[in-house]
Formats: C-alpha cells, sequence, structure tokens
C-alpha cells in the first residue's frame, strides 16, 4: 500500500460511515428492522419470561437487540451492494481508485452500529416500560465486547454482501437466514437446548460468540480468561471473514465486468 | 505514446432467450475497432442509439471486459491495470443514476472526492469552483431528488473533475439538456479542451460532433465506418446537395419510390411532432425538386429548401454503406 493511502482509505470508512447513516435514518423498512421488530420481540419474551428474575430479563435485552444487530447484518449489509447497483452507483464506485471493498466496509459499520439502537430500544422498554431494574454487571467488558461484536459482524456483513451478489438466489432467501441465526446463535435461549450436531454451526458464527460475550459481560462477572474465548473467536472469525472477502470481492467484480452486471436490470 | 490506444476491440453480449428451452443468443456489440487519440485531443464517436459507443467508452473506463483486442490508456491495460487507469480519468455515462439522491449535491461531491483521494482540505476549496463551473452554486444544499434532468448532468460534470483527471470520457454528456443548457456545457467541453485535457465524447448530435471534436470516428453495428476530421468526413458528400423536404406523413412505398430514383443518392426522415424531413442527397441540387414533388403527390407537403451537407449527411452516407 502506498504511504498516505491509508489515510485516505480512513477518510472514505469515515465519509461512507457519515453518509450511509444520513441515507438509512428515512428508511422505514431499516427502522422497522431495526428498531420496531426487536421492540416487539422484547416485550413478547418479556411477557413471557420476565418473571423469572432480573437475571434473566437482561438476557432478553441483550438478545432481543442481538437479533436487531443480525437483521442489520442480514438486510442492510447484506444488500449494501446490490442496492448500489439498483442505483446505479455501483459503475460510478467500481471504476474509482478506491477498493470496493473499503467503501462497503464504512457502509455496513454505519449499519451495524446503527442497529445498536435496538439494543437501547430493548433496555429502554424493559427498565422504563416494564419497570425492571436493569444493570451491566461488567460494563466495561461488556463494552469491549460490543466493539468487538461490531467489527466481527461488519466483517460477515462483507461476505454476505459479495455472496448475494455473486448468487442472487441466496439473497431472495435471504429471509430464510433470519431466525435459524436467531436460535443457532443463542440470541434468546442457550444452544445447549439445540440437538448437539448444531453445535459447530454455531461456532463458526459470530453472532453466537458476540452473544455468548455479551450475555456473559451483562449478567455476570466473568474472568478475563473466561470471556477470552468469545473475544478470541471474534477477532479470529472477523479475519477469516476478511480474508474470504477479499477473495469474493475480486472475483465478484472481474466476473461483473465480464458478464455486465455492474448496472442493475 | 499515444494516450488511448485501442486495436481490434470486441465485445459480445451473451443472452439467454425462451423459458423452457433455453438458448444463448450473442450479441456482438463492439466489432474489431482500431483507434489511437492523442494527448490534449477532442475527439467523438458518432453513431445512433445501439451503434456500440457506450460499450466502448465502459470498455476503456475499466467497467467491462472485452472479449479479445487490447486497448491501453496511458501505456497502462484496461483489463490486468485497471488501478492507475481509474485515478486518472474522469467519465459521465449521462443519465440520472450514478448520484445519492437522498444526499444533497455538496454531500455527493464531498464523497466522491474522498473515493478520488481528494485532500480534504483541496475539496472544500474546489466543491464551489465546481458547483460556479456547472451553475449549481445556489442548489448545492439541495438533495438531488429535488434536482431536474439537466441538474443531475451539470453534478455528473462537477464530480468527474473532482480529481482533476488527465482524460476525460464523456458519454452523451449533453443528453437530456435543453439548448441552453447544451450550449452551457459545449462551452465547458471547450475550455477543458483549451486546458489540454485529452477528451473522448460520443454522441448521436451530429452537429455537437462537428462543433466539438477534433476528428470524428462513425461507428455504426460496432464498428468504425470512417475516422477523419469533421472537414474531410463532409468532403464524402461535398458533390452532393441536400434537399430537405417538409412533409405530414409519408407512407414506407413512397419512400421507396423516391430511393430508388436515379439521381438520388440516400434518402433520411426525421421525425419532428407532427411533421416529418425528409432529407434527399443528390448530385441534381435543386433541378430534382420537381421531380422529387412528382413522386411525393400524394403526399402533403411543407417547406422545401436546398443546403449545403453536414457531417450528419455525411454519417447518413457512410451508414448507407456509400463510403
Amino acid at each position: 500500500m502506498k504511504p498516505g493511502m491509508l489515510k485516505a482509505y480512513i477518510h472514505v470508512i469515515k465519509l461512507a460511515y457519515i453518509f450511509t447513516l444520513k441515507q438509512s435514518m428515512t428508511d422505514a423498512f431499516i427502522l422497522f428492522g431495526i428498531f420496531v421488530q426487536p421492540l416487539l420481540i422484547a416485550i413478547m419474551a418479556l411477557f413471557i419470561l420476565g418473571e423469572q428474575g432480573d437475571g434473566v430479563v437482561i438476557f432478553i435485552v441483550v438478545g432481543s437487540g442481538l437479533t436487531g444487530l443480525w437483521d442489520s447484518v442480514l438486510f442492510q449489509s447484506g444488500s449494501s451492494i446490490t442496492r448500489e447497483r439498483w442505483t446505479g452507483t455501483l459503475e460510478v464506485l467500481v471504476a474509482m481508485p478506491t477498493p470496493l471493498g473499503v467503501i462497503v466496509f464504512g457502509k455496513n459499520l454505519a449499519f451495524v452500529t446503527q442497529s445498536l439502537g435496538s439494543m437501547i430500544i430493548a433496555y429502554t422498554c424493559a427498565s422504563i416500560i416494564f419497570g425492571y431494574p436493569l444493570s451491566v454487571e461488567s460494563p466495561s467488558l461488556f463494552i469491549v465486547s460490543i466493539v468487538l461484536t461490531v467489527l466481527s459482524l461488519v466483517c460477515m456483513g462483507l461476505v454476505l454482501a459479495t455472496l448475494f451478489v455473486l448468487n442472487p438466489d441466496m439473497q431472495r432467501w435471504s429471509n430464510g437466514l433470519e431466525f435459524p441465526v436467531f436460535i443457532l446463535a443463542g440470541f434468546l435461549f442457550p444452544i445447549a437446548m439445540l440437538p448437539q450436531w448444531t453445535t459447530p454451526l454455531s461456532y463458526i458464527l459470530a453472532p453466537y460468540w458476540a452473544a455468548v460475550a455479551l450475555h456473559m459481560s451483562s449478567s455476570g462477572k466473568p474472568d478475563i480468561l473466561e470471556i477470552s474465548l468469545p473475544w478470541a473467536m471474534m477477532m479470529l472469525l472477523g479475519v477469516l471473514y476478511l480474508f474470504l472477502a477479499f477473495w469474493l470481492f475480486r472475483k465478484m467484480l472481474f466476473k461483473a465486468r465480464v458478464d455486465a452486471t455492474l448496472i442493475g436490470q | 505514446m499515444n494516450t488511448i490506444e485501442v486495436k481490434e476491440l470486441r465485445r459480445i453480449y451473451k443472452t439467454n432467450i425462451g423459458v423452457i428451452r433455453r438458448k444463448t443468443k450473442e450479441i456482438v456489440a463492439v466489432d474489431g475497432i482500431t483507434f489511437d487519440v492523442n494527448r490534449g485531443e477532442l475527439f467523438g464517436l458518432l453513431g445512433p442509439n445501439g451503434a456500440g459507443k457506450t460499450t466502448m467508452i465502459k470498455m476503456l473506463t475499466t467497467l467491462l471486459i472485452p472479449t479479445s483486442g487490447t486497448a491501453k490508456i496511458l501505456g497502462y491495460d484496461i483489463v490486468n491495470q485497471a488501478n492507475p487507469i481509474r485515478s486518472r480519468i474522469g467519465f459521465i455515462f449521462g443519465g440520472e443514476r450514478g448520484l445519492y439522491w437522498r444526499l444533497s449535491g455538496i454531500d455527493n461531491l464531498r464523497y466522491f472526492a474522498s473515493l478520488y483521494h481528494v485532500d480534504p482540505e483541496v475539496t472544500m476549496k474546489r466543491i464551489p469552483q465546481l458547483l460556479e463551473l456547472v451553475g449549481l452554486s445556489d442548489r448545492g444544499d439541495e438533495k438531488v431528488e429535488g434536482y431536474s434532468r439537466g441538474m443531475k448532468q451539470r453534478l455528473h460534470i462537477a464530480r468527474t473533475l473532482l480529481h482533476d483527471p488527465e482524460i476525460l470520457f464523456l458519454d452523451e454528456p449533453t443528453m437530456g439538456l435543453d439548448p441552453v443548457g447544451g450550449r452551457e456545457i459545449r462551452q465547458v467541453i471547450r475550455d477543458l479542451q483549451s486546458e489540454k485535457k485529452t477528451i473522448l465524447l460520443t454522441t448521436h448530435y451530429m452537429f455537437e460532433a462537428d462543433a466539438l471534436c477534433e476528428r470524428v470516428a462513425v461507428i455504426d453495428q460496432g464498428r468504425i465506418v470512417a475516422l477523419d476530421t469533421p472537414e474531410a468526413l463532409k468532403q464524402v458528400v461535398s458533390d452532393l446537395s441536400v434537399i430537405e423536404i417538409e412533409v405530414f406523413g409519408v407512407p414506407e412505398e413512397v419512400l421507396d419510390q423516391i430511393r430508388n430514383l436515379p439521381f438520388v443518392d440516400t434518402v433520411s426522415v426525421e421525425d419532428l411532432d407532427q411533421k416529418q424531413a425528409l432529407r434527399v442527397h443528390t448530385a441534381k441540387g435543386s433541378e430534382a425538386i420537381p421531380l422529387l414533388l412528382s413522386a411525393l403527390e400524394s403526399v402533403r407537403v411543407g417547406k422545401v429548401t436546398v443546403r449545403e451537407p453536414t457531417l450528419e449527411d455525411a454519417y447518413v452516407r457512410l451508414v448507407g454503406g456509400k463510403v
């Protein structure tokens, strides 16, 4: 990388982040997935399980917040490239000297941090509407877990974005990827309740390790060694997703240039 | 080294037809085109819709990979060395797309400037200058979704110039603009040429190619049928006069009859609202008028004029096959 290029890429990520937030705050579908649906899930879960104690309530708040995060990765990050194609801006972006992956990274960062609002909504619902006195048991560990969650999900979003372009059928079935991940990642109940053969599937998903770290740090006071496993897994998976995304971006862009599919049909 | 070197470039599109028994159909959009563009030259690609102009520009701007042939921009190969090319060129593809409608004009320019790695301080100075250049100074803060088609086109032009590129690819830059807007954009293009930028312009407006370009390649069905200066191209029809007859609904059989007249070289018809402009190229000059009016006996006829041929007339003759 040429000197000065890293600074240029950081500036691109910053502006992609700001302008993506500016545009998405007026999209009703996005706002529903990030704020309304997690709120509904939180209300239902609190009604069903709320009487089991404050420990369960914070679990519900974090879990329903995570559903909003996953929805953001699936529907916003996953379609970040196809949406550019529909609006006719993908061609313009590809013809720029900045790699498309850098641009999409900035967009995905905006989508995922925006969806943290779903956790705030769920927390507000539980503490103000239902009156539960909530507190996060290990705030500093929780914050580190949030940061690693955001970064690993952004990287996962890069992979989904390219896969949805390379295989449009996969995007059409993206609704079918919503609830399976809610379940496999243990957002609202532990994966120990699932058949054992599903466990490896959970382990390769960054959302699972995000749920483990966030539940651990919000509901209890784990020591550093305990929580370092989910942290390490999020970092490892994030790096793996990045390498995979790098390869997929090259493949996707070459194919699009050969097939003339940079423009939406 | 020429700024743009194109050798036997070919691009075939494959499309599937049929639902149950699918077949693959091949469409040759660019069929073995060769040309060079010199540094600082304003070069035109002239041709009707579907001739292959946009496909050619998209290959040269690294967005399409050719099926065969080679092209180099400033010595860099368009297939394998796309990145060095992208930082040195600007492009407009025309139309309303390619901008972020929910952002303001200024925000669009800030964003694209970052993608071109223009220093933020330089960007903040350059944006007002460019908005002034394209006549959008007082509309920069408004969202692009509220812009007219012409305003979006102007914003595209501003975007193209953010990083002060050496080479510009302009695909139908005045498409959709009113006559005043089109004239203003053509003046901008002339000003850019005076700054020694290399410009490759595509257009289907003959008068535009005639007015702006130093050399013009006439493209038809993916092939170059002629390449020369506008003046030299007009010599193709220098032996002919053009008789323009205003008609109101001329049937095809009457047109065929006129085409078959021995003194007629080529015939073209342009639709103009409620009437048509019938243009006949002939060496006979005004002597042919009574004979033509006789052939048009059954048709309502308006004005009749005789004039010297233009680049458009040369184009009609060239794509008619009589070079």
